[in-house]
């Protein structure tokens, strides 16, 4: 097996993370999840599947739910994130609704599925059952919290709506 | 054949110590049982406060990975850790023959003649347990060095630098395999891989009276394949040393237990150990201590590397790691079954066939919950090349799967509905239902007839006499093949377990729970408040647990032991009784001429029983209350703080003996089958449980449809896929090895029985692992009443479907 030496080489990243400025040095293979979880403190963000397929890492990016672990952080120079502190920051009616509706069991995945939820009703104030499945179905829960998350979400959006 | 009695039983009766009867709650429920309670982690958990292990990192840490060996059996002849020790940033190495562990075993997990014995450990059906050893059983086992650098990066980087001389051996994969003549056998000096345990035979009657008075005999077999855990947090471990004291991190389900094994290996006292268990992703018995290396043995190497390199160290494992270790149900069955036309059932046999497993032979809810005179169960535990088969939500899953299967089958066979058969063959230990009710009678219980009640309930809600039709009759609009089963089991939650805490009302008149308790996530804390309000009179809002750390003394029962709430909530009910009573005597203090007698609490305020308007706050009574006050200007009094232990049945026993099992639980599901893909389709589930007495409904709720998907998923989907030519396990991720999203169920409907006919307190039992354990094994019914076929073998992939209906490559 060949000798790999680890990259040096560094460089500085502007980003917007829950409506704060950040610069930051990052190494070229720094994925966005460890810079918010390992560097940042963001625990919110959790590493579950490692690999893509649970959502558990999800945070928005300019708008749209993504994977933090599977972006590098040294792409998102000049991108504003949302993570489940920014979202409970500003009393969100998921947060609310989630405890209100169990949610979660061990919790690990609950943040992934609250962000994902987030991203969900900032572009669709008004799901269906159906919108709000398909929009979770990405995020794995090992408890098999599922049902509870589809009444949280449809009253979360409710509320958001003022009826 | 009589069931064992467990060594103090017959003196603890003999004393009058050991009593068995109805409960009888001495107090009025107002938090207990109410909904709308706002859940105590519920709040850290969906806003990301909430700190789990894998969160923690401390100043000046370092990360630790072990080399896992990428062989299905292995030896390492040599290694030359030279440029992984080279590499910048790495801070040490330990090696297999490093002094720190050459021949060095894990030690066990429970007490025994050794203290921590291993013999009695899980892994323990393995041959041998090195810490860091040369030789790997399986893929995946912790061999040959760790190492230690500045970043999980490097210490990824310092593995592959890593020169490994390895020696191939010769593996075997499959239990059946590997009894056969010229299998390899695996463990050194053995002349076969057939491993001894304890039980291989259980026979209660005379199975073949049983046959003879049968009018129709019944054969089938079953296998299932492996499955596991894949738990939400992975593995990992901080570990820091303050001069010769040890503190730890750990993602554990039974901290105390962690506690014991590293001070026996390290010698390190018991007093001289912190332990903090913060909130904990998902196990389901992954995180339990039966765990190989992968629970003492990560701690062991995390705290020798912290000791050498003077730093904090974190070990991680990731998600292709956590792969190794398969559920208890790793099983082929063959069945022989005897009944009468009306569905009575006369004999049942059973020859299980277990790989590396440790758990239940397949048998017991047949004794547990059956009036099945006939009974003989022979299990046979086999060696091969794959981690050891433990505990996985839960140990029931053979016994589920068996009496699921067999009763199925009954009906099936005689044309009779499932819950007529169930109904037919409800009692105890080969009694009737009629000596059930004459054992409630006598013994307090309500007369209820459990599983009558769940079953109507069950099929009112799902439509069954409408719905339910003969295998493969039912075609769906658009095409697809509907199937309905039906299945039933006792009462969940093993009485076991002990647990200890203290109630302590603090200075403002709050109670305080202290007691640590490792979270998996049936959010018992709120419980354990709900349960501390009501015996003491206050308001759940004045209750709080704060359990993350082992170092004030007292643990509660971990959940993984199938058994929490009943042995806490007894340990918290007499806690909670202990401390009103001190309290109400400091409270008559500060009345006038009144006894603590005459005292009571309701909502948090003190009163005069016989004069409800003269009351006093319970900071009032406890003003000078305290633990500590710097002041000498006025007097202090000691602190109310109260502390029980409890424990929970008898150790060895899966049931208290002589306290046969009353409450039941009820399943019923609906599929969906294309029969051209061969996609099965979970499209309703009602299930039915007699929790005795729901202290929090909807935590009841969430483990019915939490148990609901998981069981789906084990049914339809999850499996491990092993490679037969290299032995390697080739879905070691979650994309690959599939588990149940939110798409893949249709709605359950969750029922609530409380006829309060439990073992635990206020005549509650466990939940947590019932719905789970039973709805997998529901699948194969199911399906059967869709295409008329069965399918002998789990998980029911579309493959295996396709194949039922002759519907194979070979046969287009």
């Amino acid at each position: 097996m060949k000798e790999r030496a680890i990259s040096k080489s560094e460089a500085l990243i502007k980003l917007t993370v829950n409506g704060q400025a950040y610069e930051r040095q990052v190494e070229p293979n720094w994925t966005l999840y460890y810079l918010l979880h390992d560097k940042m403190g963001l625990t919110g963000v959790k590493m579950f599947c490692d690999r893509g397929a649970c959502g558990s890492c999800t945070v928005i990016m300019d708008g749209r739910p993504i994977l933090s672990c599977m972006t590098l952080a040294i792409e998102c120079d000049g991108k504003t994130i949302e993570t489940v502190e920014g979202i409970a920051a500003a009393n969100h009616p998921l947060i609310d609704a989630y405890v209100k509706h169990h949610c979660m069991q061990c919790g690990y995945c609950t943040p992934g599925f609250v962000v994902t939820a987030k991203a969900l009703l900032d572009r669709n104030p008004n799901p269906t059952e159906g919108e709000v499945k398909e929009a979770l179905a990405g995020n794995l829960c090992r408890c098999g919290t599922y049902p509870q998350h589809l009444k949280a979400v449809l009253e979360a959006a409710e509320n958001l709506r003022g009826e | 054949m009589a069931k064992k009695v467990p060594g103090d039983y017959e003196k603890l009766k003999a004393e009058g110590r050991y009593q068995i009867g109805a409960d009888v709650p001495t107090v009025a429920f107002s938090e207990i049982g109410r909904r709308g309670i706002r859940r105590l982690d519920g709040y850290e958990k969906s806003s990301g406060q909430a700190i789990y292990t894998r969160d923690v990192q401390l100043p000046g840490m370092l990360y630790a990975r072990v080399l896992m060996s990428p062989y299905a059996r292995a030896r390492i002849q040599g290694m030359n850790t030279d440029k992984a020790e080279a590499l910048p940033g790495v801070r040490a190495v330990i090696r297999y023959d490093d002094g720190e562990v050459r021949d060095r075993m894990l030690n066990g997990c429970y007490f025994g003649p050794e203290w921590v014995c291993p013999r009695l450990a899980g892994w323990a059906l393995k041959p041998i347990h090195p810490v860091l050893g040369e030789e790997a059983w399986h893929e995946g086992q912790p061999v040959g060095a760790v190492v230690a650098a500045d970043s999980e990066d490097i210490a990824n980087e310092a593995l592959r630098l890593l020169e490994v001389e390895w020696e191939e051996l010769p593996f075997v994969l499959d239990q059946e395999e590997a009894l056969k003549p010229g299998a390899p056998i695996l463990r050194p000096g053995a002349d076969s891989n057939l491993l001894e345990r304890p039980g291989q035979v259980i026979e209660q009657g005379d199975v073949e009276r049983g046959f003879r008075e049968a009018d129709t005999i019944i054969e089938f077999r079953v296998k299932r394949n492996a499955h596991l855990w894949a738990g939400a947090e992975l593995p990992s471990v901080l570990v820091r040393w303050r001069e010769d004291s040890l503190e730890m991190w750990i993602h554990e389900q039974q901290p105390y237990h962690a506690k014991m094994l590293i001070s026996e290996w390290l010698k390190v006292p018991m007093n001289k150990i912190t332990v903090h268990s913060t909130y904990q992703g998902c196990s389901f018995g992954g995180r339990g201590n039966p765990a190989n290396n992968s629970e003492n043995g990560m701690n062991i190497l995390a705290a020798l590397l912290a000791r050498r390199t003077r730093r904090p160290v974190k070990l991680l494992y990731d998600r292709s790691e956590y792969f190794f270790g398969e559920s208890a149900d790793m099983m082929v069955g063959r069945f022989k079954v005897g009944a009468k036309r009306d569905g009575t059932i006369t004999a049942v046999q059973m020859k299980n066939v277990f790989a590396v497993y440790m758990g239940t032979p397949g048998i017991e809810h047949f004794i547990e919950n059956t009036r099945i005179p006939n009974l003989s169960c022979e299990t046979l535990t086999v060696d091969v090349s794959k981690g050891p088969a433990w505990w996985c939500r839960c140990e029931q899953l053979p016994n589920a799967l068996c009496l699921t299967l067999v009763f199925d089958h009954v009906a099936a066979e005689l044309g009779v509905d499932p819950t007529e058969v169930a109904l037919k063959n409800d009692g105890y230990d080969g009694r009737d239902t009629t000596e059930l009710s004459k054992y409630k009678r006598e013994h307090g219980f309500p007369d209820r007839d459990s599983l009558k009640e769940c079953i109507e309930a069950g099929k009112k809600a799902i439509g069954w006499d409408e719905k339910w039709h003969p295998p493969g009759t039912k075609r769906l609009p658009g095409g697809r093949m509907h199937g309905m089963a039906f299945t039933w089991s006792h009462e969940w939650d093993d009485t076991r377990g002990t647990g200890s805490a203290a109630v302590m009302i603090e200075n403002d008149g709050t109670v305080s729970i202290i007691g640590e308790q490792s979270d998996i996530g049936v959010n018992p804390w709120t419980a354990y408040c709900q349960i501390v309000a009501d015996e003491l009179g206050v308001r759940y809002e004045d209750v709080n647990i704060k359990p993350f750390n082992l170092d004030h003394g007292f643990a509660l029962m971990s959940p993984d032991g199938s058994a929490n709430l009943c042995c806490n909530g007894e340990v918290l009910r007499k806690a909670a009784q202990k401390a009103k009573k001190m309290l109400l005597e400091l409270a008559a203090q500060r009345f006038e001429g009144v006894e603590a007698e005459e005292l009571d609490i309701k909502d948090s305020v003190i009163y005069v029983k016989a004069a409800p308007e003269e009351q006093k706050t319970i900071k009032e009574a406890v003003a000078r209350a305290m633990p500590m006050f710097a002041s000498a200007a006025f007097w202090t009094e000691p602190p109310v703080i109260a502390w029980a232990w409890h424990t929970q049945g008898i150790w060895g026993t899966a049931l208290e003996t002589g306290r046969p099992r009353l409450c039941r639980q009820a399943h019923f599901i609906e599929v969906a089958v294309d029969t051209d893909t061969g996609e099965v389709e979970v499209t309703k589930v009602v299930n039915v449980n007699d929790v005795g007495k729901a202290i929090s409904p909807e935590t009841v709720e969430g483990q019915m449809y939490g148990g609901t998907y998981m069981g789906v998923g084990r049914a339809l989907s999850e499996e491990m896929v092993w490679d037969e030519k290299t032995g390697v396990l080739l879905n070691r991720n979650l994309l690959d090895y599939k588990y149940a999203t939110m798409l893949d169920c249709g709605p359950i409907e969750t029922i609530i029985k409380e006829t309060g006919m439990g073992h635990g307190p206020y005549g509650t039992v466990g939940i947590a692992e019932d719905v789970a354990t039973l709805i997998p094994a529901l699948l194969g019914p199911a399906v059967y009443n869709a295409i008329g076929a069965w399918i002998d073998e789990y998980p029911i992939t579309p493959d295996k479907v396709l194949e039922a209906l002759g519907k194979t490559w070979e046969g287009k």
